[in-house]
């Protein structure tokens, strides 16, 4: 795949006189649906997005586009110019101060490959023969992709790279209903092992034991990496958006400095870490680098992009989410660094009575400003009784400040996983957080 | 676009069991002003050709951007491969319907594209600044949102229409902050506010500066305000959040495809079986709840959904018991229905038809307006717009909160409470219902950011409401 850097160009010289920047995407991505241990859905998709953005009198206009021909993108910086203008007439000189200069920024090399629908045909063979074997029904996706994306600005900046990457999950579902969840992110669709998969899944749904129920309350409990993943990106939107912040909304708002998490919780930004998906620049093209944000358990400092930034006197670290700011910056390349437990077992040897939540779904935030979320757990919640697994429990709900239960976090698996829940709306933008597994007391539960 | 897709179509005749082609050229404006600046002024189009093949039970779906005859053929070779390669596994028939012929266009009475940005701007500018007028409120935000969407639809069974789509609204929002946590207001919803199928009259009935100063003082009170207290009370909901709540708890529930399993790898299965329609009750005789994709103004509504079945009115509780489902036509024809209920739809031209919502609408009752129905509670809680929502896997348990709610004591309401949570299993909720208000009370709320399928779809579709008492609820949940 090629061709992002060359259309950004173009879309630059189409694009008015003055301050202005041009992010392409071009997506080449395949996905696989199985229900019921059969192939449903196959989706391919081939596209780009070309977005202009102009800045006129500190104000940000942007237009996209799909069509890479010359009079379109014509039209679409004709288009940024008049919304930017328009914002300009409207309420006068804004506080935008425009695109980032250009910056040397650290080209990660990697080879990507575009998706291959054989490998795709194989990984859901393979799930089935291992759901078909143990008699239960595999449900999930595959998906690789191929993304290049390209940035270039009026004031010099010409970046690009391509990225590719590859997620498989399974969950399979025994006759009875239980249910359990495997799944791999990786780079490149050969990291994904749908046998192991399927087995870890099929494992979890065939547990043996009547599903247990607790009452409403505080617990003990073990998050898988996949729990915590999602958890940790409640906290990216609650915690670290640099505008959120500034206005005094954020969850770390007059705590930076200040001890939010146990001494063993260290999290970072780090977008060059190979055993994430990395990334080398933002929306805006300036260029990422590690961001210590907690460390030893003390919070370090939250994102920024060029908008946010300005709101708070500080400069960019590389978190624009679209050009010119618009959503909040939040980090898409967390890594929580793992502790000394060899594996969850490891974790539920000292809980008496406790909880084991391989993932937890629906989350959703319900004040910013003590990163209070709820979620509720599905595909693998086990009771944990004298140490050890017992037997299946019912789903439980999630009701918990994120950084209460990193203050409460007691134990961290040494291995960190990389979490992601695959989820792709729109142009597609693949994240993952890297982190262990981990028990935490004290987590309401009902 | 007809010869472009009908050639398609005709390419593929004999190599695949049922094919349909496409096109779609969709265009958005999103405006935003925030604390006296302009924070988004975006403008979007795409346009590109989305070919769907079935050959024995499998299908594949492949895209080609724009409306080039060769891209769109690729794109055809690529699914007629994909769906030709895969296992080979029975597949219901699709269910029977005449081949969709004409063209539909959703009422308008002024283009939203039309009207100048300065006009559109200078109403969020007001909007925004009336919020700001208390000092108290740290982020002032105004909104304006416009969709179109022209779509031609061709099969291998002989259909061919043409749709356009115009959607259009605006919400403003009011942040207060306080030492320990921050209070939001919106108006006239939460999750991007009112948005209607209609032009830009539509956002203008909105009055955002009229309201602007209500907003902001009940966000500021809100700071102030005693926490919703915990226990089982009486509840009654206002539009929007008991559109949330259909939506959640009912609306998907009775998709097909999740009651059959498609689903369980994202969105979840459901509470409900396929073989439970006519005798599972999902609540009380006063919950009467219709799937209509003909109701005027709806985001749910559309002449033909995309697979070209007419949308139609599909009856989905009568008197608290399940009746019916959102289906296509493969899921129907799996359970035996005679016709697809005509529910699918797709976000763009890059994405496949799934089940989605039409406007999921319960309808009104006796209970008159929201003022006799406070007028007639003893003790409860009156919950307005959504703050956070939450559902388990089958839709049975949910954890919702509101921007707001008022205390009732005998029949009045009194004062303002913060955090207004509640919590309760569907069929046990629904059960409670005990008053539903008359028609002068029903209107139509939406959802502009329903997420469903994989790649991942947003959705729009708007819930019919009028508000409605519910008993027996926790309220003030963790």
């Amino acid at each position: 795949m090629s061709g992002a850097a060359a259309v950004a160009d173009r879309a630059l010289a189409a694009a008015p006189a003055g301050d202005a920047l041009v992010h392409v995407t071009r997506e080449g991505s395949l996905m696989l649906r199985f229900a019921g241990s059969r192939p449903t859905q196959a989706t391919a998709v081939e596209d780009l997005t070309v977005e202009i953005a102009v800045v006129r009198d500190g104000h940000v206009g942007r237009a996209a586009t799909n069509d890479d021909a010359s009079e379109a993108l014509a039209a679409c910086g004709r288009r940024a110019d008049a919304s930017a203008t328009a914002a300009a007439r409207a309420v006068g000189a804004g506080p935008y101060p425009g695109f980032p200069q250009p910056a040397e920024y650290r080209q990660l090399g990697r080879d990507t490959t575009p998706p291959d629908p054989a490998d795709g045909g194989r990984a859901l063979a393979t799930a089935f023969e291992v759901a078909d074997g143990t008699g239960v029904e595999a449900h999930g996706i595959w998906t690789a992709a191929e993304v290049e994306t390209a940035v270039a600005s009026a004031s010099g900046t010409r970046v690009v790279e391509s990225v590719s990457d590859a997620f498989m999950k399974v969950i399979c579902i025994a006759p009875g209903g239980r249910s359990g969840y495997s799944a791999t992110t990786a780079r490149t669709a050969d990291g994904i092992q749908p046998a192991r998969l399927a087995e870890d899944a099929t494992r979890k749904a065939t547990r043996r034991g009547e599903p247990a129920a607790l009452p409403p309350g505080e617990y003990r409990v073990v998050l898988e990496h996949y729990a915590v993943g999602l958890l940790l990106d409640t906290l990216a939107i609650t915690a670290f958006d640099g505008l959120a912040h500034a206005e005094g909304r954020g969850a770390l708002a007059d705590r930076l400095g200040t001890a939010v998490a146990s001494p063993g919780v260290n999290l970072a930004d780090s977008p060059r870490l190979e055993a994430t998906l990395p990334r080398s620049f933002d929306a805006e093209g300036v260029p990422k680098a590690p961001l210590p944000l907690i460390q030893d358990g003390v919070a370090h400092r939250v994102v920024h992009d060029t908008r946010s930034a300005a709101v708070a006197g500080a400069v960019s670290t590389g978190h624009a989410r679209v050009p010119g700011g618009g959503p909040g910056p939040i980090p898409t390349n967390l890594v929580l660094i793992g502790g000394g437990a060899v594996d969850e077992d490891e974790l539920c040897a000292p809980v008496e009575l406790g909880v084991y939540v391989t993932r937890l779904w629906y989350a959703n935030v319900i004040r910013q400003k003590e990163a209070l979320v709820t979620a509720v757990s599905r595909d693998g919640t086990f009771l944990i009784e004298e140490g050890r697994i017992t037997r299946p429990l019912a789903d439980v709900r999630l009701t918990d400040s994120v950084l209460g239960i990193l203050a409460r976090t007691e134990a961290l698996t040494s291995r960190p996983g990389l979490a992601s829940e695959g989820e792709f709306y729109g142009r597609r933008f693949a994240s993952a957080v890297a982190c262990p597994a981990i028990r935490a007391n004290g987590v309401s539960l009902s | 676009m007809r010869e472009l897709l009908e050639r398609l179509i005709d390419a593929a005749t004999g190599r695949a069991d049922y094919i349909d082609a496409r096109h779609l050229r969709a265009r958005r404006e999103r405006l935003a002003v925030r604390n006296g600046a302009v924070h988004e002024v975006l403008s979007s189009e795409s346009e590109g050709v989305g070919v769907r093949v079935r050959i024995g039970g499998a299908w594949a779906f492949a895209t080609a951007r724009g409306s080039s005859r060769k891209e769109a053929e690729s794109a055809l070779a690529w699914a007629l491969d994909v769906a030709a390669g895969q296992a080979r596994v029975p597949g219901a028939p699709l269910a029977p319907e005449p081949a969709a012929q004409g063209t539909w266009a959703s009422p308008v009475e002024r283009d939203p594209f039309e009207v100048a940005l300065d006009e559109k701007l200078s109403t969020l500018t007001a909007a925004a600044k009336a919020l700001r007028e208390r000092p108290e409120v740290a982020v002032a935000t105004a909104r304006f949102q416009a969709f179109r969407t022209d779509k031609a639809f061709a099969s291998s069974e002989g259909a061919y229409c043409e749709q356009r789509l115009t959607e259009c609204g605006g919400e403003i929002a009011a942040s207060a902050v306080g030492e320990f946590e921050t209070q939001v207001r919106s108006y006239p919803a939460s999750h991007g506010g009112g948005v209607a199928q209609a032009g830009y009259e539509h956002f203008a009935a909105l009055r955002l500066p009229e309201e602007a100063p209500r907003v902001a003082d009940e966000a500021v009170a809100l700071l102030q305000a005693p926490a919703c207290p915990a226990g089982e009370t009486t509840l009654i909901l206002a539009r929007e959040q008991l559109g949330l709540q259909i939506h959640e708890s009912v609306g998907h529930a009775i998709e097909l495809d999740r009651v059959l399993g498609r689903e369980a790898s994202y969105a979840g299965t459901s509470y409900v079986s396929a073989d439970s329609a006519g005798s599972y009750r999902v609540g009380s005789r006063l919950m009467n709840i219709t799937a209509d994709a003909t109701v005027a103004r709806g985001l749910g509504s559309f002449r033909w959904d995309d697979e070209g079945v007419e949308g139609q009115a599909v009856p989905i509780v009568r008197e608290g018991v399940l009746q019916g489902f959102l289906s296509s036509r493969e899921t129907a024809s799996e359970i035996g229905l005679e016709r697809s209920g005509g529910c699918m739809r797709a976000d763009g031209f890059a994405r496949q038809p799934i089940v989605r919502m039409t406007n999921v609408n319960l309808e009104p009752g006796q209970a008159g307006t929201l003022d006799d129905l406070i007028g007639d509670t003893d003790r409860g809680i009156l919950i307005d717009t959504n703050r956070s929502w939450s559902i388990d896997d089958r839709r049975l348990r949910f954890r919702f909160e509101g921007e707001a709610a008022w205390e009732i004591v005998d029949g009045r309401p009194t004062r303002l409470l913060r955090n207004p949570s509640y919590a309760g299993v569907t069929p046990e909720f629904w059960s409670g219902l005990d008053a539903v208000c008359s028609p002068s009370e029903w209107r139509l709320s939406s959802l502009t950011d329903c997420g469903k399928g994989e790649p991942g779809q947003w959705g729009h579709v708007s819930h019919g409401s009028a508000p409605a008492r519910f008993r027996g609820v926790e309220a003030g949940v963790a």
